[in-house]
């Protein structure tokens, strides 16, 4: 899949889930820079994340999602199987 | 051996001095026979357990790491877990449930004539426990790599400062400074002292002298009207501040001194302004232990059922915290009512947040004051049920908390104005570190007379009201 269309629709699941657009997309974003990015919205973005690809996480691949970068690779090596 | 015991005060200089003259890559051994030494003298046959789970957790982390196959890697990690957490199932739960299968027979005359066997709790078991699981765990996930030194791996388990009640310490924090075993700097050390200093004061001033005055109360309870047991209530969760908060800050401060940092326990938890916020600073090693090591993995596991599965998984790392706490129905509420505390606060998060923004609250003084207070008592009556009693007891104490009153209990008047004056100077000092982190400093002032009077005035404090005839510490029995 095309790398910016999954940057696209991350961008949607983001403002949904956290009902606001102030975030700059980017490989080096993390939860901590994002406000209201907590443990409560974390994995509601990631059932959104997997819904949305129709893919699956392991629970350690999301220990290593350090920064959207790490799970844009992460969902990219998934749904090009 | 406790910090508040007079052979700590011998025994913790002889440590600095056989730390500092061990050659820095030694004194991880130094470290290691001291801490062992330090726990044999608490029961000896203790330090057999202890031993014993550093030696599984160093030979299955090493055999995590030594394979690419994911099933084994995932069998090593669950024997190791299963292996360490027997010992602390058989010592906090073969009472209890040898004693309810009695009951339970009893009911039908049948009468098993086993002798009990009276089994003492060692002393910090869960603590050290948990943090082998953590390491485990951390291996397996490969947050780190595992430890070749078998040394090590046994000084993270029995690191003596806490041993007996945290920190909750993680293994990515604690190896690599064991291995340097690095000179701690001026900064360093007076720092630790000065964390001494204020956790004696907080254990010794005001957790000990509360103590005594709520436990009058408390023990008595039939004895006491509800106004009473309202105010042994809400200085209850001050107590257990000033004697965990307080041990924590002498366990971070004589590691401090050794050169070694250890994560803070409590950051000001009395000036949270909810309960999620509240368990954010208060017990932290062990919240966010429970977080990253249960809490976490249940929300993924039960992320399709979306803010549910959040609820549930909230629900469970409560009522589990609450029966480590202890096998009793009284912790089984205590439990429930934090995980249902919680997810209330969940479930009304964004609502909340809408709401403090339209109305701009989040800079209103008056609803800060407020929300600190419903979140203080919120947390003061859970507390009722997670003091160790026996659940009726707690029902009494509740039920007449509203239906009796009267004139408070005073009893030694010596020993109420002592409190009070620990606990103002405890919560003052908790309020400018809060709201005026960089103003009114003493322990930090930058005139080294304000320094000097400041730490002797705690210092002759101590002396003078704290309660030195080495009482226990709330937290050993967990």
């Amino acid at each position: 899949m095309d790398r910016n269309v999954i940057v696209e629709k991350l961008r949607d699941i983001f403002v949904r889930i956290l009902e606001h657009e102030e975030f700059d997309i980017k490989d080096e974003l993390s939860a901590a820079d994002v406000n209201g990015w907590d443990s409560l919205s974390h994995m509601l973005i990631v059932g959104e994340v997997e819904d949305t690809f129709s893919i699956k996480f392991k629970f350690r691949e999301l220990n290593k999602m350090k920064n959207l970068g790490d799970m844009i690779e992460i969902i990219n090596s998934k749904v090009d199987l | 051996m406790v910090f508040t015991s007079f052979n700590f005060l011998i025994f913790f200089p002889i440590v600095i001095f056989m730390y500092f003259v061990t050659p820095q890559r030694y004194r991880w051994l130094t470290l290691l026979i001291v801490s062992y030494f330090f726990y044999i003298n608490i029961e000896p046959v203790f330090a057999l357990l202890t031993a014993a789970i550093s030696l599984s957790t160093y030979f299955f982390t090493r055999l995590i790491d030594g394979t690419n196959d994911e099933k084994k890697k995932n069998k090593y990690m669950v024997i190791n877990i299963i292996l360490i957490l027997l010992p602390l199932f058989f010592y906090k739960y073969f009472n209890e449930i040898n004693n309810s299968i009695f009951m339970f027979l009893d009911q039908f005359n049948v009468r098993w004539p086993l002798p009990k066997i009276k089994l003492l709790l060692p002393i910090g078991i869960s603590y050290y426990t948990f943090m082998a699981i953590g390491y485990t765990i951390d291996v397996y996930s490969e947050e780190i790599k595992a430890e070749k030194n078998l040394g090590i791996v046994a000084l993270f388990i029995s690191f003596f400062p806490l041993i007996l009640s945290g920190p909750i310490e993680r293994a990515n924090n604690m190896l690599p400074q064991f291995r340097s075993g690095k000179n701690p700097d001026y900064d360093m050390i007076s720092s630790g002292a000065k964390l001494m200093l204020w956790g004696y004061f907080m254990k010794l001033v005001v957790a000990d002298r509360t103590g005594i005055y709520i436990n009058s109360i408390f023990e008595n309870a039939e004895f006491h009207n509800g106004s009473s047991l309202i105010v042994a209530t809400l200085l209850y969760p001050i107590q257990v501040y000033g004697d965990l908060g307080g041990y924590s800050l002498i366990a971070i401060g004589v590691s401090k001194i050794l050169g070694i940092n250890v994560m803070d326990n409590f950051r000001r938890p009395f000036f949270a302004t909810s309960m999620s916020e509240f368990w954010r600073r208060w017990h932290i090693s062990l919240i966010s232990w429970l977080t990253d090591y249960l809490y976490t993995p249940l929300t993924f596991a039960f992320r399709k059922y979306k803010i549910w599965g959040i609820v549930i998984a909230l629900m469970i790392t409560f009522i589990l915290s609450g029966l480590w706490h202890g096998a009793s129905l009284a912790f089984l509420v205590w439990g429930v009512m934090q995980g249902v505390l919680l997810s209330i606060e969940a479930l009304t998060n964004k609502k909340k947040l809408t709401f403090e923004k339209k109305f701009n609250l989040n800079n209103n003084r008056l609803y800060i004051i407020i929300s600190i207070i419903i979140t203080y008592i919120l947390f003061a009556t859970t507390e009722i049920f997670g003091r160790g009693t026996d659940i009726n007891e707690a029902i009494t104490i509740f039920h007449k908390m509203f239906t009796t009153s009267g004139n408070i209990f005073i009893g030694t008047s010596s020993i109420v104005i002592y409190m009070i004056f620990g606990i103002t100077l405890l919560l003052l000092k908790d309020f400018t570190d809060e709201f005026y982190p960089n103003k009114f400093l003493l322990f930090e002032s930058k005139y080294k007379i304000v320094r000097i009077v400041s730490f002797s005035f705690v210092f002759i404090l101590i002396l003078l009201i704290g309660v030195l005839d080495g009482s226990q510490f709330i937290y050993f029995q967990f």
